[in-house]
């Protein structure tokens, strides 16, 4: 079936079962499951070396799973090498041909399937309008900007007409305004093909703009799956939580479990703080409280559910924002950020002040590994 | 095995692994393990092909030691204790052979440290170019050259005789002076080219760091540049060393007439002698020598094989 | 004076001495070409000619060499070529240990001295005759056949060491994103690998032929019955030696120089458009880096090829080869003449006042030296030789001694005689 410039292309499901990737004693995905809906953003989202490059490889056939199976559009891909996949994968540094020009990079996919010269051209050129670049197909890739790189490596994956487009981290190559223009692009290409898209990455603002789902990963493990919001305000682990977003972190011991919140005896305070709905805590668990810094306000006499006393050591101004450090007397740090509002006033270095926040805006979690720096 | 086997087809598909294993079959199996294991057990025969034909694959067609017998003892009724003749070739070839390294390094181990690290943009470009050229001229149109210079009647002669320095021409071929020259000279910018990559690659401010610290130029040389350079020392050496000791043409046209190169003799079995069994006897001596020199020498300044040839 | 002055002065002075090492002996050879003596030599200059091309050109024995010698560098090409590609491939899949293996192992006929591959391929190939084709001398012992093998055997290492370097700067993702986009392995292999490796097969083409062409140790042995330049140039340089092996040496020099400057002027270009590109993407820079002072060499090179070749024309258009040779031959008779004389005289008083001849023959010996100087030896010796035979009173002793410098001479050049020795030496069994 063709792929004809904005019309909604097939798309399919991916489905993982069980699937383990080993090279030797190490484990680089360990038992993922789920399942990727047809014409889904889909994000992979985890730190260097997790394992989601690997589970990509696997999707997209150059690595065979040691266990488990990959399904695409209900079909088992056992066997089936890369070039016989549904799939087109875009590699994180997008591997454009050097020797070929723009529009033969794009329709590589026809050229290898024999189709003619002026088919092929015909369909590059609809791609580059597609993606946004009209009329440079005649130019080599070394000419073109990182950001045309990129719709050109997008350009030439759609060619090939798949169900599912894999994406290995291609925006990491370029500077912040173009990846924060690219994303919105990006976003806008998946939903005018209407093709399945997985992408890869390490960087939360990413998956939490495109996405429709994401996956978080540590250490080959898939933590948590769902979207943007859930992920960001109910995280199932530890990890999670301090993995995506910014968290200030209390560790202690859950003291009291009533109702939807709990309680927790740590360094700074004993502090209430909200449970998780899926992966609640016990009293007497080791346990740790999340608090966004943006959740954290100035006390101004008002008492809070939460209260302590800390001293300014930071300030850095950003325009909207205010993003204060400061250190509890029981020495954790505390990042808070306060919106500008014009009235907020500049507090001094080395003054003691008093802040809060309320147990609905704080998870407590397990105690489990946390996200490194 | 099995498992790299299905890994490789499954990566290359099936005319390119047939292609690749195929080609490097042929050549690693019957270009080079074969030939030489035949050679080695030709070593180790009689020559029944030129003596008696009629005897080659019947009984008395049997391993025999006696074409490395003759290299260390002569025929049976040799006077002298062992092979004259051929042993002191051998011994002369190698120690030789070790000289024209040593002479090489010497000359060229100043230059490649200049291109490399001296020399600018167009100027070591333009240099590193002509250093190229003569190597691209036929080995023996250069041993050719060596000759016009070194003649009883060649330039050199002319020149110191018409200076006045001589009265008497020097027989430098005789002297052997004509082959080392033409030896050094045939495999110069196969000590430079290794050594000048090597220190090609060394941080300019390691050398100014030493310079800065007070040490030396030679402190500098000895104690950062050649430690740095050693693997392209090495391996120029090993090339310089392997081809003159192996070397033909510059023996053949250059040699004095009472010093023989020991490729002569072997040249000599195979030749006017006809009795390859023992030209591959020798050879096998020659090329065992060698290596294990080389291994050896290489294991002393510890590099690697897999440095060689860079 | 500083001591960083004398040090740059020493530098400077070695690195000329250097050149004049490396380059002297070829200057040398060239002039000889162009000088109407028989014997290769500059220091007694006769007569600016270019009749040793002549004689080069209608050498039949060196151009069949040179036939034999395109015909098996063209096999070799074909043969080593495609096996170093092989080779230089299916290294970079091979896991660590495998890999330092086969390294070793095809590297090694590069480190294997040229006469035992020579020897081996020789060795092998008339056995497999023997034994597979039952002949004497059937295909396989041919040779063009072995010489192209074993050529190929050690320059296949040279054409996999510049795959093995191209390849380093491959990225593999090339391949994979083609894989991914539906191509099969082989157009994998005939689109993007082939493509990016086409420079270095280029340059390996090269390499392997003019490895091949100048290859002679190991040609030796394996071209039996048919021979190619090398070993028509050996045998020539052996038993007898004239300048159009000067001349021969010439064009190829010529040759190469233009190839060195054609090769400096695609670089140059090449690194030109680099430049200029880098300078479209980023205003103002790139064209700093554009290599100007190679302009100044390449140009001094192509001038002094033209100058050369005005000044020769110009020389050609007024100057008579015949007309010189018969002034020099004149030249060289009185020379010869007015020596002879003297020589005579001296030898006469000398008898006189001693009776002895072997004074005399010793003079005579060096008066044949003296003259070999001027004249072409072999010849112009020999005159000597007959002019002291047919003058001297003691003339047969005479003779004798000078003839045995003259043999002396052709016994250090003749590695026939050489052989003979060598034999004599080798076989008193």
């Amino acid at each position: 079936m063709a792929f004809m410039g904005y019309s909604r292309s097939m798309s399919a499901d991916v489905q993982l079962d069980n699937v383990w990737v080993q090279f030797g004693d190490f484990v680089a995905v360990r038992d993922a499951s789920l399942t990727i809906e047809g014409g889904e953003f889909f994000s992979f989202l985890g730190p260097s070396g997790c394992g989601k490059t690997t589970l990509l490889r696997a999707i997209s056939g150059f690595q065979a799973p040691s266990q488990g199976r990959v399904l695409i559009g209900g079909k088992d891909m056992a066997g089936i090498g890369p070039n016989h996949r549904p799939t087109a994968l875009i590699f994180q540094n997008l591997a454009l041909f050097p020797l070929m020009r723009v529009w033969e990079n794009i329709s590589f996919a026809l050229e290898v399937k024999g189709v003619d010269k002026t088919a092929r051209r015909k369909k590059a050129d609809e791609l580059l309008e597609l993606v946004a670049l009209p009329g440079q197909g005649d130019k080599m890739v070394h000419e073109l900007s990182g950001g045309q790189k990129q719709r050109v490596a997008v350009a030439r994956a759609l060619c090939a007409e798949p169900e599912v487009l894999l994406l290995d981290e291609p925006l990491s190559a370029l500077d912040l305004k173009l990846r924060q223009h690219m994303r919105t692009e990006l976003r806008a290409i998946q939903q005018r093909a209407g093709i399945t898209f997985i992408y890869i990455t390490h960087d939360q603002g990413e998956a939490l703009t495109m996405s429709d789902r994401i996956a978080v990963m540590r250490q080959g493990v898939i933590d948590q799956i769902g979207d943007g919001t859930t992920v960001y305000d109910h995280p199932q682990t530890a990890f999670v939580a301090s993995f995506v977003g910014e968290n200030n972190v209390f560790s202690g011991r859950v003291a009291e479990v009533s109702g939807e919140t709990a309680t927790v005896e740590t360094q700074a305070g004993r502090f209430g703080a909200r449970l998780s709905s899926t992966a609640p805590v016990t009293s007497g668990d080791e346990a740790i409280v999340f608090v966004r810094p943006e959740s954290i306000r100035f006390s101004d006499g008002t008492a809070h559910e939460n209260n302590l006393t800390a001293e300014l050591i930071q300030q850095e101004f950003e325009g909207h924002f205010w993003h204060l450090v400061l250190r509890t007397e029981s020495g954790d740090q505390v990042r808070m950020s306060v919106m500008n509002d014009g009235s907020t006033g500049v507090h001094d270095i080395g003054s003691r002040i008093n802040i809060g926040f309320s147990a609905q805006s704080a998870i407590v979690l397990a105690r489990g590994e946390l996200a490194a720096d | 095995m099995l498992g790299w086997l299905r890994w490789f087809l499954a990566r290359n598909g099936v005319a390119l692994s047939v292609y690749m294993l195929g080609a490097v079959a042929l050549w690693v199996i019957i270009m080079i393990v074969l030939p030489q294991l035949f050679m080695l057990d030709f070593s180790f025969r009689h020559n029944w092909q030129q003596m008696d034909p009629s005897k080659m694959g019947g009984p008395e067609d049997v391993y025999t030691l006696v074409n490395y017998h003759f290299l260390a003892y002569g025929s049976p009724n040799n006077p002298d204790p062992f092979n004259v003749v051929d042993v002191t070739v051998f011994f002369r070839t190698i120690i030789a052979a070790v000289f024209v390294t040593i002479f090489d390094l010497a000359i060229c181990y100043p230059i490649a440290y200049y291109l490399a690290q001296v020399a600018r943009g167009g100027k070591a470009r333009l240099l590193v170019l002509s250093l190229i050229i003569p190597f691209w001229v036929n080995e023996l149109l250069r041993a050719f050259a060596f000759r016009i210079l070194f003649g009883e009647e060649g330039t050199i002669n002319a020149m110191l005789m018409g200076l006045g320095i001589l009265s008497q021409p020097i027989d430098f071929v005789r002297e052997d002076v004509a082959l080392y020259a033409g030896l050094g000279y045939a495999y110069i910018l196969l000590m430079i080219f290794p050594i000048y990559n090597v220190v090609e690659s060394l941080d300019k401010n390691q050398i100014e760091a030493a310079r800065d610290m007070g040490a030396s130029w030679l402190r500098i040389h000895r104690r950062v540049v050649i430690p740095f350079a050693k693997p392209g020392i090495t391996s120029g050496c090993t090339m310089v060393f392997m081809l003159s000791a192996g070397a033909l043409a510059a023996p053949q046209i250059l040699g004095g007439p009472s010093s023989l190169w020991f490729t002569q003799i072997i040249y000599q079995w195979f030749n006017t002698g006809s009795n390859w069994p023992r030209g591959s006897a020798y050879a096998i001596v020659l090329m065992l020598t060698c290596v294990l020199l080389v291994l050896a020498v290489m294991k002393i300044f510890k590099v690697k094989i897999g440095e060689i040839g860079r | 004076m500083t001591s960083a002055g004398v040090m740059r002065i020493a530098v400077g002075f070695y690195i000329l001495l250097f050149f004049a090492y490396l380059f002297g002996p070829l200057v040398v050879m060239s002039f000889t070409a162009f000088n109407s003596s028989e014997f290769p030599s500059i220091s007694p200059w006769n007569c600016i000619t270019g009749e040793w091309f002549d004689v080069l050109v209608k050498d039949k024995h060196l151009m069949g060499g040179l036939r034999s010698s395109l015909f098996v560098g063209i096999g070799v090409v074909l043969l080593a070529v495609p096996i170093g590609l092989a080779a230089s491939l299916l290294l970079t899949q091979l896991q660590k240990r495998a890999r330092s293996v086969m390294y070793t192992v095809t590297i090694s006929p590069i480190l294997v001295p040229g006469v035992v591959l020579g020897i081996s391929t020789l060795v092998f190939w008339e056995r497999i005759d023997r034994v597979v084709l039952g002949a004497e001398d059937g295909f396989f012992y041919d040779g063009y056949f072995m010489t192209i093998i074993g050529q190929s055997t050690f320059i296949a290492a040279y054409a996999m060491l510049v795959f093995l370097a191209r390849l380093q700067r491959f990225d593999p993702g090339l391949e994979e994103a083609a894989l991914d986009l539906g191509a099969t392995h082989t157009q994998v292999f005939r689109k993007i690998l082939l493509p990016f490796l086409k420079p270095a097969i280029a340059s390996a083409a090269v390499l392997a032929f003019l490895a091949s062409f100048e290859n002679y140790n190991t040609t030796v042995f394996t071209i039996v019955s048919e021979s190619t330049l090398t070993t028509v140039l050996a045998s020539k340089v052996r038993y007898g030696i004239n300048p159009s092996i000067s001349a021969l040496a010439v064009i190829i020099i010529g040759l190469t120089l233009i190839g060195a400057v054609v090769y400096e002027y695609l670089k140059r270009k090449e690194e030109k458009a680099a430049s200029a590109l880098a300078a479209e993407g980023l205003p103002g820079m790139g064209t700093a880096s554009s290599p100007r002072p190679m302009r100044i060499p390449v140009g001094a090179l192509t001038g002094l090829v033209a100058v050369s070749l005005l000044a020769g024309l110009w020389f050609a258009q007024g100057y008579d080869v015949d007309e010189c040779k018969v002034r020099v031959a004149e030249e060289n008779r009185v020379r010869f003449e007015a020596l002879k004389q003297q020589k005579l005289a001296e030898a006469k008083a000398k008898r006189e006042a001693s009776g002895e001849s072997a004074e005399a023959a010793v003079e005579a010996n060096q008066a044949g030296r003296q003259y070999q100087n001027i004249f072409a030896p072999t010849n112009l010796g020999q005159q000597v030789d007959s002019a002291a035979e047919t003058e001297t009173e003691t003339g047969a002793e005479a003779a004798v001694e000078a003839n045995q410098a003259g043999r002396q001479y052709q016994s250090i050049f003749d590695p026939g005689n050489l052989g003979k020795q060598v034999d004599s030496a080798v076989e008193n069994e």
